[in-house]
Formats: C-alpha cells, sequence, structure tokens
C-alpha cells in the first residue's frame, strides 16, 4: 500500500492516506554502540495502535563477483528445467551428510594398514624357505628324491624348529625370546599401529585442554565461545549424566594449535564461570 | 564441509567440469545427456538432450558460450551453454572418448576410438566462438595412430602448441598441433595397463596422467619428463591438479565390474588428497558408492566436485582446514622470510 505521492489508484484505498498521517512518524534513533533503534506505528485488525520499537545492526557485506558469472546467474533455465522456479529442487539436488576433511602430514587410513599386513604376509609367504629334511634341498622332504635312501635326520624337534624360526623372521617378530607370550601391545611396532580405542577419531592431544570445576548447569555450546576467543576449536567435549543431562564437571577443548591451546590454558585457569571458578590444564595423554 | 548430491543422472557419470570461472558444472553420463548445474548450490541450469547413445566427454570453451560432448553414438556435438541449441553435430566411424577445447577455444579435439578395423584418431576442428555463426565440417589436423596403440586422452598443451596424447598401454605421446607431426612417446606407466586420465595446470605447462596402474604422475610439456609420482592402493580413472593450494586429487577405485561383489569400505571410492611437492597423501573424502570416474577442481581452487559410477556427482566446497594446512618445513620457511 505504498503510495508516495498520494495519488490514489483505487476508491478502497482513498481514505488510508489519512490514516496514516494519523500515526507518529517511524523514529530513527542511532545508539553510541553502532547499532540503530527503529520506532514505528501501525494499527492492528482491531483497530489498536501498535508501536514497534526494534534495534538494528548494519552491517556491510562486500562481495565481489564476476560480471559474467553474475550474468549467467540470471540466464533463464533450459532443457527439462525451462520453466522451473528458481533455486535447487530437491528431485535433482540434495545435501549429504557432513565431512570432516582435515588434510594431515603422514595421512594414514586403517585401510592400508590392513593391505599392508596382508602384503607382508604374503610376501612372508613368498620368502618362506622351503628346506628339506633330508638333503637339505629346497624342495618338500616329501619329494626329495633321497627319501627312499636316507632317513630323515633329528626328524619332528630339527623340523619344527627350522619352521618358527623362519616364521619368526617374517611376522616382525613376537618378542625377543620368541617362546613366552608377550602382549599384543608390547609387540614391536604395535604403539604406531595399534588401533586405538573409540574409533578412527585421532585425538590431537598436543593441543588438548581439560577443564575441571563446570558448573553443572554449563552447556558445551558456552565453552566452545569462551574458548573459541583463543583460536580455532575443533572440539568440545562436556561429559553429562546420563540421567539427568547435567554436566559432570569436567570437559575437553581441542584446539588446532598448540600454541593457541597454551594461551587459553593460561587465561582460563581460574576464570569464574557461572558460580564455580574453572581449572584448566593441559589434557594428560589417556592410557 | 557439506557436499551436495547431483543427482541429475540416471546411470554411471563419465565426466565432469567446470566453466572456466567455476561457477558451472557440466556433467555427462552413460544417460545420454549432458546436464549443467551451479556450482555454488547444485542448482541445475538445464540439460542437453539429443545424443543417442552413451556420453562419454564434455567440455566448454573459455567463455561458458560453447559445449562440446562426444559419446558412444558417434557424434561430437556443439551446444549453445545459454539456450541448450545444438549447433553442430560431427560424425565419425567409431565413438568419441575425449573432447577437449584449446586455451583460447579456437580449436576443439576429439578423440575417436579404435574398434571395427577403424583406427583410432585424434582431429583437430578450427571453432569459430560466435554461437550464431556456421561452424566448420572440415578438419584442421588429423593424427592416425596406426603404429601406435589406441588413444584414450588427449589434450592440447599451452599455447595449442601440443597436442598431448594418452594411450593404452601405459605410454604418453607429444604431437606437433600444426602439422600433426609425433615428436615424442615415452612410457611413464605400467606396460599395459591405459592412461585413463589427463588433466592440466593452470598454466598448461605441465600436466597430471592417471593410470590404472594405480599411480598418477606429474609430468612437463616440454621434456614428457616425469616430475611426481603419486601411488594409490587403486586402480586410478582421474587425477587433478588443484589450483591456489598445491594439491593433487586422485580418484578412483575397483573396476565397475567388480563392485558389486566389495563392500563400499574396500573398494576404495574415496578421493584421494596428495600433496603435489610432497608426493604425500593428506586425506581422503568418502561418499560415492561406485568408483569415481572423473574428479575436476573448480579454476577457483576453492571446490571440487566428482562423478562416480553411482549415478551421483558430488560438490566439495573446502573448509578452512583445507587452505590452512600447510608442512612444517613450508611453516618453518614462513617464519624465516618474516624474521
Amino acid at each position: 500500500m505504498s503510495n508516495p505521492a498520494g495519488r490514489t489508484t483505487d476508491w478502497a484505498e482513498d481514505d488510508e492516506p489519512d490514516l496514516a498521517t494519523a500515526l507518529p512518524q517511524p523514529q530513527i534513533t542511532k545508539n553510541k554502540d553502532g547499532t540503530e533503534t527503529v520506532v514505528t506505528y501501525s494499527i492492528n485488525e482491531k483497530g489498536q495502535k501498535i508501536k514497534r520499537t526494534q534495534r538494528i545492526r548494519r552491517t556491510v557485506i562486500k562481495k565481489r563477483e564476476n560480471p559474467r558469472v553474475a550474468e549467467r546467474r540470471a540466464w533463464p533455465k533450459m532443457g527439462i528445467e525451462a520453466g522451473r522456479a528458481p533455486g535447487p529442487h530437491p528431485d535433482t539436488t540434495t545435501l549429504g551428510e557432513n565431512i570432516i576433511f582435515r588434510p594431515v602430514a603422514g595421512f594414514k587410513s586403517g585401510n592400508t594398514e590392513e593391505k599392508e599386513k596382508d602384503d607382508k604376509k604374503a610376501d612372508a609367504l613368498k620368502k618362506m624357505q622351503i628346506k628339506c629334511r633330508i638333503c637339505s634341498g629346497d624342495h618338500f622332504t616329501t619329494k626329495c628324491p633321497f627319501r627312499d635312501t636316507m632317513a630323515p635326520e633329528g626328524e619332528a624337534g630339527a623340523g619344527a624348529g627350522d619352521g618358527m624360526g623362519g616364521e619368526d623372521g617374517a611376522e616382525g617378530g613376537l618378542g625377543a625370546g620368541g617362546s613366552s607370550y608377550v602382549p599384543p601391545h608390547l609387540r614391536k611396532g604395535a604403539g604406531a599401529t595399534g588401533e586405538r580405542m573409540g574409533g578412527k577419531y585421532e585425538r590431537d592431544d598436543l593441543a588438548t585442554l581439560r577443564v575441571t570445576n563446570v558448573s553443572e548447569f554449563a552447556e558445551e555450546d558456552e565453552l566452545r565461545a569462551m574458548f573459541e576467543r583463543f583460536g580455532r576449536v575443533t572440539r568440545v567435549f562436556l561429559a553429562k549424566d546420563r540421567e539427568t543431562g547435567r554436566a559432570k564437571g569436567f570437559a575437553f577443548v581441542s584446539f588446532v594449535d598448540r600454541s593457541d591451546a597454551a594461551i587459553a590454558c593460561e587465561k582460563m585457569d581460574g576464570y569464574g564461570f557461572h558460580h564455580l571458578i574453572l581449572r584448566v590444564e593441559f589434557a594428560k595423554k589417556s592410557t | 564441509m557439506r557436499p551436495i548430491l547431483l543427482s541429475g543422472h540416471e546411470r554411471a557419470l563419465t565426466q565432469v567440469k567446470f566453466s572456466k570461472e567455476g561457477d558451472l558444472i557440466f556433467s555427462v553420463s552413460k544417460d545420454h545427456n549432458a546436464c549443467a548445474w551451479y556450482a555454488n548450490n547444485g542448482e541445475r541450469f538445464g540439460v542437453y538432450k539429443g545424443h543417442q547413445g552413451a556420453l562419454w566427454t564434455v567440455d566448454v570453451d573459455p567463455n561458458t558460450v560453447l559445449l562440446a560432448t562426444g559419446g558412444a553414438d558417434n557424434t561430437i556435438r556443439l551446444w549453445e551453454v545459454k539456450t541448450g541449441k545444438l549447433l553442430k553435430t560431427w560424425e565419425f566411424g567409431t565413438a568419441i572418448k575425449r573432447v577437449e577445447f584449446s586455451e583460447d577455444g579456437r580449436l576443439l579435439l576429439g578423440v575417436t576410438e579404435k574398434r571395427q578395423g577403424q583406427l583410432s584418431t585424434v582431429i583437430v576442428y578450427e571453432i569459430n566462438p560466435d554461437p550464431e555463426a556456421e561452424q566448420t565440417s572440415e578438419q584442421s589436423l588429423r593424427i592416425v595412430c596406426d603404429e601406435l596403440p589406441k588413444v584414450t586422452v588427449a589434450g592440447f598443451s599451452y599455447l595449442s602448441k601440443y597436442i598431448i596424447t594418452g594411450h593404452e598401454d601405459g605410454s604418453v605421446s607429444k604431437w606437433d598441433a600444426k602439422t600433426g607431426e609425433l615428436l615424442q612417446n615415452v612410457f611413464v606407466h605400467d606396460a599395459d595397463l591405459q592412461v585413463t586420465d589427463l588433466q592440466w595446470s593452470q598454466d598448461r605447462t605441465y600436466f597430471i596422467t592417471a593410470s590404472k596402474d594405480k599411480t598418477a604422475k606429474l609430468m612437463t610439456v616440454d621434456e614428457l619428463e616425469v616430475l611426481k609420482t603419486y601411488v594409490a592402493d587403486t586402480p586410478l580413472n582421474s587425477a587433478a591438479i588443484t589450483p591456489v593450494k598445491d594439491y593433487v586429487i586422485l580418484g578412483g577405485g575397483q573396476a565397475a565390474m567388480d563392485v558389486t561383489t566389495t563392500s563400499a569400505r574396500q573398494g576404495k571410492f574415496e578421493a584421494r588428497f596428495y600433496h603435489k611437492v610432497f608426493e604425500e597423501e593428506i586425506g581422503r573424502v568418502r561418499g560415492h558408492f561406485g568408483p569415481l570416474n572423473y574428479v575436476a577442481v573448480s579454476p577457483t581452487g576453492t571446490c571440487y566436485c566428482s562423478g562416480g559410477e553411482d549415478g551421483y556427482v558430488r560438490v566439495h566446497h573446502f573448509d578452512p582446514p583445507y587452505f590452512d594446512f600447510k608442512f612444517e618445513v613450508e611453516r618453518e620457511k614462513e617464519n624465516q622470510s618474516r624474521i
């Protein structure tokens, strides 16, 4: 119903300009913090006068666009899409699940490890030397040409020993002794390749802070907001009671950079949050 | 990052391409259609209908005015991007496996398949960039590969000086783009494993090849020298060089015919990111249910898309970690230069 010139286009709207003039003009006042307060008046269906106060912050976002791209964006659709409303249509365009993609040096997928293992086994099998127990030639004992003439010397003992020795070398060492049981986590090469509990997400313990003495009414978002001031936060974990849903009093906050984490640790240790004083320290590596 | 899934095709994707400004994506598939999409929101702009067989290849000229498609109906077709109008059809004896515009959009090359007693050829047409103009039916150059094995991929080097071709036997050749003379032929990939893709760096002075031998190689145009080798654990269908950041993206997976016998996890249907200089793998992006047939990177370097055997195009806009990532040596160098 904008009728700026007061020109009437419809007889039904004739009396509206009068009403509009009866209402006070909108007021715009600038606040100190850069926001604006806009007060407008209107009349609702019941004929009551409504005063609406809005506080607005104006931000200018500048975006450069190639004029040719802008032109193409305005092209009318064609082919079987011709005449359809602008914007993506769910029959052809959908959003996938969020993927966390963080490049890391020395990336290794779980798959390749398995593969390597397989390869190693295959290699070991290939390399495993076949040694005849009769003549020490490179064929099976049963295929030995001297099988009938010479008896196998030292039979079982020597044979089994040989076999074990070969396997040991190939498997990458079950342990120093070879005979005694060595738990998996103590075996050679286990520390680096062993899969950690809790799934595939490698925790970057170096830049993780442990926050204790957290109020039980705290929320993850609050913590994130507090810690994001110091750098990019990758993960906030707030331990919660399963039944009550309240915080248990401690949380972990991971940063991208250790230096950010160090600053955050220094600044947030002793910070008053809700009614408690936070204690912040670097998380110790879980064992 | 949240990928945008484009599901406008009914069969496996064969190639995807970005326009020069990175705002439009063109995809072709075995369902006989080519589609154009807006890269920023995944909205479909239109469909180019007319081919009678599976499409193998697509390319758009640098002005995003003309679109060339080639496929199993033995034709190369030229379309007007804006209206979807068919401008020209060139017919051949066998299927077209690859089309590519030169850097300036004045030349178009096509690769025909070797079959039915016909030899594999590379043909070149001069293109009039005006969509209203009549396009020539006369080939300006025709390279017949009678001694070398069949050509699988081809492209124009910088200044349209050379034509580089990849072959079925894993070799790469360089031809003079004016005379069609064979200048060099080198074996870079394992014998009898075909070169599946060839994509250019931005200035077209070097390129990356992908092969079924599970490696991708970065090669110079001038010497056909292998600069870098990226080793994957699966046959590769495609490789792309990313602008802005020094990465390469490899796509592949088990051959389509073996897919049903393996799970998606084993099939390795992931886009692999390698550092271009250090040749080290830095990450993977999962999502497809089938092998990735093509990966393309936006010339702006801010997003990439992959077309899979599963019939989906997935468009990924990179997050800040992608741009922030640096190797320790790169950081050190930066710090030193700051001091």
